[in-house]
């Protein structure tokens, strides 16, 4: 092979008309997905006029709030190639352990001056402890992170309802703090609270994966870990980190989860596992790793949000949403996978 | 310091063994009941739909792939086996649901194949679809089985239950097609490395597409034993079945990276799975920790492999000049 | 009666690919038992022309003829059929499955009309092929237990349970030990004798000399020359391949080595690897390291660098310890290391050039605020790009995949120049590079030195050793056997203390 040439022309007879040329340019970029967006709140704009309302939007982008969280979360360890399994139930686990420490009936600190605060900080606490037991188990005991995070998902999911048994007698903990239940419907010179939290955590995510030091690391042991270790990257203390920020982002989920629910329930979260993996992928991040950014799931679960709030304004059924979400999944992942082919052969 | 090693290694080799031994010891001395035949025989009936869905998944795990659709397409054959096929004979109605999971098989391996797009979110979407489309046919509701299916059940032959029957026999034909087929002995060369397959001269793309329709007809099948033994199909059958049967694969040896493990250890990880949640029903443990003892050994027994790769590669290091005694 | 058609005849051989003919015409032939050698730097189309002969491509003109009859493979299993089994660089074996598995994978014996495989056939025919090429193992060993020159040796038993009438090596020996090298060549000798034809590509020269008795050249597509290995000689092959002459490939060095030491190991040791090594480098100093495959050369490069473990011995860095070093404290210490696998460890091949280049300086390309700042890593990624003299300057678009193993090298060269290494550890540096590229190499390794730095070399080239090296050690077995200074440089005296048993020999130095 001789070297590269950038100057020569990319294919004999390779001179598409510009429609297309730009149309191959669209798909191409990195913002495909949220024009992709655009054009589906556009062309959806005569059937559900109320997706263009204020009220609509706002609900949309609130929405989507916890669910872009935990998602930002679940790229960094994908760009490791590795995977997390493990949110929901953390998300599960911190949801019931925050409302043990809180709630105003049965709680640990109830009604203390400290019990929001201790609770928030128990919850985040819980969310690092077990990310970093799962990126430990990877590291430490050489075991594949589906198989790590699928088991400790089953223990956590299992521990929620256990430990819900020893607080109450009902399917949650309720009597959760007012100042707790506000945050979610509170806002802050007009912008609600959930996202604010939302949009801290996607700039101090972004500034991570996209110009530390460790989002460096991390794509690099996301695409070859040997070369990474002779550069001189702490291997093992990056992958345990990806989990615990994973871990860390679920329990931030977790908050406005249970505080938009106004009870600690263990089946929190439960049912979101494929929307985060789902909205990741759409975003463009590769499954196998090295690939992925903050800005691409941004696109990724907004995509989903307004697809998932479309359907249910129109009234469409449960399995049509789901038929519609597995089509929409299934169709960005075909259009990466040809993507990169027309990548790869330019 | 070696000879320590080697026997460490010994012990780590048949973990999962010694594994079940201590399950059945901790059981039996808990609870005389755990230890009857009758119990065994209870576990394994118990065991054969996840068995059967677990030996299915081994296929696509040999080639380095993973189907996540298996639940759903359980829940799909048995909707459209509620719906039309429960005046047949249950021959004809089980071929009928096992040629509608091998369509869904081929589609899944077309995707995979053709479209060359990652089996994971491929068949994480098929799950939607498929659980949408039989949500749709069955209007959401629980459909109940006429009694001569759920008949099947209390069925067998020579006083062995049609369960144990249908596990037995899916796992001789699966043992038998990845060890005495070229089929079977191609389909471990894809999961260690597709390229050099495909440069041997081995049809990898159609060696993966057959794994994921081999795949799909044991979720159809296993979703009929379930059927028989439950009675019925809701909205929840099949919900997650993808993790278990990934969970008893990988206890049993299965590696997720492909071309590695065997059906034998599938089925053995199916009765261990199984074993230990019997044994928590006999001892009357408390429900909610079924699935905390169920994620800790499955974590155990990968831990204690993950090990095992370590010494062992210590073991096989390379040496260079001769160890001194010390 | 004509004489018998030659085992090949290629030719005047075309192929273009988008419009750009790379093959002008190549023509040779090999007679049966004969083993011709096919050299020429990477692009002067050896692949090419052994991939149109395997049947990965198809060729625009000529004609082949093989024992007289037309041979034109639509496929790799065509070739096959016809007796040509080519072996390539990379095995195509899988480990995790037995030896009789491998050897019929395409396509198993059957029992009558039955799917199932006949072992018993299967196992017979495989114990055949394998007393063939002196292998004894049984046929039901996996493959993932063989050494590298066991599994080539399966390879060649597969070949033969093919018919292979003609079987073509792709750098047969890169990986492998001295011992298996000399197994491989007598192996091939009896080949030969059987009438098998060889044809042998190679960069390792004195390899091909052994092997073959003929040698053809080829340089840009097209043949430069044809001989008998007696009549061309390593210097005049060389000069075929580059277009000139020998005596400009290694740079003359001007500075002398400084007195201070740069690197000093002491009694460096770990039990099954390495026993008492000591041995210290000087500024300005390049130490060569010669040894066979397996000799230790390696793992002591890893050990200085924080990779592999050691039990006894220090190491300093300009006078001061490496106490138990990683490789983030070898580098702070001033050490580079490039590794010898450059795909597998030494660099991200899907990522682009600028991520590869600042990935070992990431602090010098942060902001005040410790941020990475694109413009930084651009700025330092061309000046790299410039100071490695590589063939492009996007280096933020240009994916490393994409370069030649050449320019690869030269990333992996930059990245590491960027940290100005005191020492910088240098693994096969030349392996699988072009001669072109082999001298740009060079120039930098020269260039680094006259500024001061240290350079460990380590390479399986003996000419190389001899043109870079102020001093040569030689290990063997984990332990150092000799060391040479530069005007006792002796070729034989080397190679002779590189292969000796560390038993036998005394370290001197």
């Amino acid at each position: 092979m001789t070297a590269l040439n950038p100057s020569a022309p990319a294919k004999p007879g390779a001179a598409p008309p510009s429609a297309i040329r730009n149309l191959v340019r669209l798909v191409l970029s990195e913002y495909f997905v949220l024009v992709l967006c655009a054009v589906y709140a556009l062309a959806m704009g005569p059937f559900v006029p109320e997706l263009w309302s204020w009220e609509v939007a706002s609900n949309i982008l609130s929405d989507m709030m916890p669910l872009l969280i935990v998602a930002i979360g679940q790229t960094f360890v994908l760009v490791i190639a590795g995977i997390d399994l493990s949110v929901t139930a953390i998300i599960s686990m911190a949801a019931v352990v925050g409302a043990s420490v809180m709630s105003e009936t049965n709680g640990y600190l109830s009604g203390g001056p400290l019990a929001v605060p201790a609770a928030l900080a128990a919850m985040v606490a819980l969310g690092l402890a077990i990310g970093t037991l799962n990126g430990l188990a990877v590291t430490r005991l050489n075991m594949p992170p589906f198989i790590v995070t699928l088991a400790t998902r089953m223990f956590f999911a299992g521990s929620a309802v256990w430990f819900t048994t020893f607080h109450t007698s009902s399917s949650s903990i309720a009597g959760l703090p007012d100042s707790f239940t506000a945050f979610a419907d509170a806002s802050l010179l007009g912008i609600p609270q959930p996202m604010i939290l939302a949009v801290v955590v996607t700039v101090v995510a972004h500034l991570i994966l996209a110009r530390s030091r460790l989002g460096r690391w991390i794509v690099a042991v996301g695409s070859n870990s040997k070369a990474a270790t002779i550069s001189g990257v702490p291997v093992a203390r990056t992958i345990v980190a990806t989990f615990a920020i994973s871990g860390v982002c679920a329990a931030l989920a977790a908050v406005i989860y249970e505080s938009r629910m106004q009870t600690g329930s263990p089946i929190t979260g439960e049912n979101i596992l494929l929307d985060i993996i789902g909205a990741v992928v759409i975003g463009g991040t590769s499954l196998f790793g090295g690939k992925g950014k903050v800005l691409w799931t941004v696109f990724g679960v907004l995509f989903l949000v307004i697809l998932d709030t479309s359907m249910k304004l129109l009234g469409t059924s449960l399995f049509a949403i789901y038929i519609i979400k597995g089509g929409v999944i299934l169709m960005a992942a075909v259009i990466d996978t040809l993507r990169h082919r027309i990548l790869v052969t330019r | 310091m070696k000879s320590g090693n080697r026997l460490a290694l010994l012990g780590l080799q048949n973990a999962p063994l010694i594994l079940f031994v201590v399950v059945l010891l901790t059981f039996g001395l808990m609870s005389d009941r755990f230890l009857a035949i009758a119990n065994f025989r209870n576990i394994v009936i118990q065991a054969a739909p996840i068995g059967i869905l677990a030996i299915g998944m081994t296929f696509v795990l040999l080639t380095a792939q993973i189907d996540l659709s298996i639940g759903a397409t359980m829940y799909l054959t048995a909707s459209v086996l509620a719906l039309a096929f429960t005046g047949l004979p249950w021959p004809v109605a089980l071929l009928l649901v096992t040629v509608l999971a091998a369509v869904v098989g081929a589609i899944n391996g077309l995707i995979v194949t053709v479209l060359g797009v990652a089996s994971f979110i491929t068949t994480l979407s098929t799950l939607f679809v498929l659980r949408g489309v039989a949500m749709w046919m069955s209007e959401t509701r629980t459909l109940p089985f006429p009694d001569r299916i759920t008949d099947l059940n209390r069925a067998g032959v020579l006083g062995i239950p049609s369960a144990i029957l249908a596990f037995a026999a899916i796992f001789a034909l699966a043992w038998v097609v990845l060890h005495q087929t070229a089929f079977g002995r191609q389909i471990y060369a894809v999961g260690e490395d597709a390229e050099a397959a495909r440069k041997a001269g081995i049809p990898a793309k159609r060696i993966t597409f057959a794994c994921f329709v081999i795949c799909a007809l044991c979720a159809g099948v296993g979703g009929f034993v379930t059927v028989t033994q439950i009675g019925a199909v809701g909205p929840k059958y099949g919900d997650q079945v993808e993790f278990a049967a990934v969970a008893a694969a990988v206890l049993g040896g299965v590696s997720l990276f492909g071309g590695r493990g065997s059906v034998a250890g599938t089925v053995f990880g199916a009765i261990l799975i199984k074993t230990v949640q019997n044994g928590l029903n006999i001892v009357n443990a408390d429900p909610y920790i079924y699935p905390l003892v169920t994620g800790s050994i499955i974590f155990l027994a990968v831990a204690v492999d993950g090990l095992r790769t370590r010494i062992l590669d210590t073991l096989n290091r390379r040496t260079i000049r001769p160890l001194q005694a010390n | 009666m004509s004489p018998p058609a030659p085992l090949l005849l290629v030719e005047g051989i075309r192929k273009s690919f988008f419009g750009v003919e790379v093959l002008h015409g190549v023509s040779f032939t090999l007679g049966r038992g004969e083993a011709l050698g096919l050299v020429g730097e990477n692009g002067s189309g050896k692949s090419t022309s052994m991939n149109i002969l395997g049947g990965v491509h198809q060729p625009d003109a000529g004609t082949m003829l093989v024992e007289g009859q037309p041979y034109r493979p639509a496929d790799p299993g065509a070739a096959i059929a016809a007796g040509i089994a080519f072996i390539h660089q990379e095995l195509n074996l899988f480990g995790n499955l037995t030896i009789e598995d491998n050897l019929f994978i395409d396509n198993f014996p059957r029992r009558g009309g039955l799917p199932f495989i006949n072992r018993s056939a299967i196992r017979k025919s495989t114990q055949d092929h394998l007393a063939q090429v002196d292998l004894d193992l049984a046929p039901t060993t996996p493959v993932a237990r063989l050494s590298q020159g066991e599994r080539q040796l399966v390879e060649i038993a597969k070949a033969l349970s093919r018919n292979a009438r003609l079987i073509i090596f792709d750098e047969p020996t890169t990986s492998l030990t001295r011992r298996e090298v000399a197994r491989l060549f007598g192996l091939v000798a009896k080949l030969k004798a059987r009438g098998i034809g060889i044809i042998y590509i190679s960069h390792a020269l004195d390899d091909v000399m052994a092997v073959c008795e003929r040698v053809t050249v080829l340089r840009d597509g097209a043949v430069v020359g044809t001989g008998t290995s007696r009549d061309l000689g390593v210097p005049r092959l060389i000069s075929l391949m580059v277009g000139r002459s020998i005596e400009t490939i290694f740079p003359q060095r001007t500075a002398p080595p400084r007195p201070s030491d740069v690197l000093a190991v002491t009694n460096l040791g770990q039990p099954g690897v390495a026993e008492a090594i000591t041995f210290t480098i000087r500024a300005g100093e390049v130490v060569g390291l010669a040894g066979l495959m397996g000799s230790g050369r390696s793992e002591l490069a890893r050990m200085i660098f924080g990779l592999d473990p050691f039990r006894s011995g220090t190491i300093a860095v300009e006078g001061v310890e490496l106490r138990d070093p990683t490789p983030a404290r070898a580098m702070a210490a001033g050490i580079a290391f490039l590794t010898e696998d450059r795909r597998g460890e030494g660099l991200l091949m899907e990522a682009p050039i600028a991520d590869n280049a600042v990935l070992a300086s990431l602090r010098s390309v942060a902001n005040a605020l410790g941020l990475i700042d694109g413009k930084r890593v651009a700025a330092a990624s061309r000046t790299m790009a410039q100071k490695v003299r590589l063939s492009t300057d996007r280096v933020e678009d240009t994916l490393v995949k994409h370069l030649s193993g050449g320019n690869q090298q030269k990333v992996v060269i930059g990245k590491w120049l960027m940290r100005a290494p005191r020492l910088f550890i240098l693994d096969e540096p030349t392996r699988g590079i072009d001669v072109g590229a082999k001298q740009e190499v060079y120039r930098i390794i020269n260039a680094l030195v006259e500024a001061g730095s240290a350079v460990l070399l380590i390479s399986s080239e003996i000419e190389e050793l001899m043109g870079l090296s102020d001093r040569i050690l030689t290990i063997s077995r984990g332990e150092l056997t000799g060391g040479f200074d530069r005007l006792d440089f002796d070729r034989e005296a080397i190679m002779t203390a590189a292969a000796v048993g560390a038993d036998h020999a005394k370290v001197s130095s």
